[in-house]
């Protein structure tokens, strides 16, 4: 009597917030219900987004994360200020050199 | 009181062999029960729910209890953590319910739950340093309008899926998943439903992550009160 083929967060969302639900006093509720499953969908939704970073094609896609734009733009003005910097450092170099 | 009656499903009254749990019968109803510790049930958490968590274990236990019960006869799951004073209770639970519990039985009856989770296709990342402005916007455009596609696409395969069910039940979506649904399938029409689903989701390039057969937990929503 095992079930390991489903996932845990498919199994703890059928079994904690699907199904009959017994009120009265004959149902002795000794778990918080309400708050398990407040914490199940929680969980869910989490273990969904985790998925969803595994195959996070979209977050350097500029189409969907504009900012993957303003990032690539950023970088690229990093690289152009360092290999700047490289080349005024040769020049000042250069200039020394040539003093008498 | 430290221990209880844990009551797992409503069934017919039949032999069952649970390994463990036992039926309480009653006009042709019954109950699936177990004697638990009360103390098992107390304090449990959700946060590192991992598969050896005492919440993970019990609701395992719990799923394969009815599944147990579900493989041979119809069954109404009843929500975890339910648990009864005792024999008598459960005797007048199913006697003050006999007639809901018979109708929702019949309604289940030779059918299974499913799942259907359906995401838009993965796409390839755009090389900004190989293209011009205007090609940027073009395939921009292209990709919304595929945007569009998926989505109708998606809503198209419910409907398909709809038609060969006898039930179905669609859930709130998160991140990029564009339908989320359980269907209760007719045992018969099993072969049909999954043919469909490997079809559309082909010809429409989605992603598609079946679960199941599980025992119809999503169609038995409601809320039996005792007498």
């Amino acid at each position: 009597m095992d079930n390991r083929s489903s996932s845990l967060a498919d199994t703890l969302e059928r079994v904690l917030d699907k199904g009959v639900v017994i009120v009265g006093d004959i149902a002795v509720c000794v778990v918080d219900i309400e708050l398990l499953t407040l914490r199940v969908r929680l969980f869910v939704a989490s273990a969904q987004t985790a998925r969803e970073m595994g195959m996070d094609w979209w977050t350097d896609d500029p189409f969907f994360a504009p900012k993957a734009v303003e990032r690539a733009a950023a970088n690229e003005l990093a690289a152009e200020n360092a290999e700047l910097r490289e080349r005024l450092a040769v020049l000042e170099r250069a200039l020394e050199e040539k003093r008498p | 009181m430290s221990r209880g009656l844990y009551a797992y499903a409503i069934t017919r009254d039949r032999q069952l062999d649970l390994a463990g749990p036992w039926l309480i019968g009653h006009r042709g109803l019954a109950l699936v029960v177990a004697e638990v510790e009360l103390d098992r049930f107390t304090g449990l958490e959700l946060d590192e729910p991992t598969e050896d968590s005492p919440l993970a274990v019990l609701a395992r236990y719990h799923d394969a209890v009815v599944r147990a019960v579900f493989q041979r006869e119809p069954v109404l799951p009843l929500r975890f953590g339910t648990v009864l004073d005792g024999v008598d209770a459960a005797v007048r639970l199913l006697s003050a319910r006999h007639e809901e519990a018979s109708a929702w039985l019949d309604r289940v009856e030779g059918r299974r739950e499913w799942g259907v989770r359906v995401r838009a296709p993965e796409r390839e990342p755009i090389n900004l340093d190989e293209m011009s402005g205007t090609a940027y916007l073009t395939l921009r455009r292209q990709r919304l309008n595929a945007t569009d596609a998926v989505r109708s696409g998606a809503a198209a395969v419910h409907r398909a899926l709809e038609q060969r069910a006898a039930e179905s039940t669609c859930r709130d979506l998160s991140g990029d998943l564009l339908l989320e649904a359980a269907y209760l399938v007719r045992t018969e029409d099993e072969e049909d439903f999954h043919a469909e689903v490997r079809r559309l989701t082909g010809e429409l390039g989605l992603r598609v992550e079946i679960t199941g057969p599980w025992p119809p937990y999503s169609f038995t929503k409601v809320e039996f009160a005792d007498a």
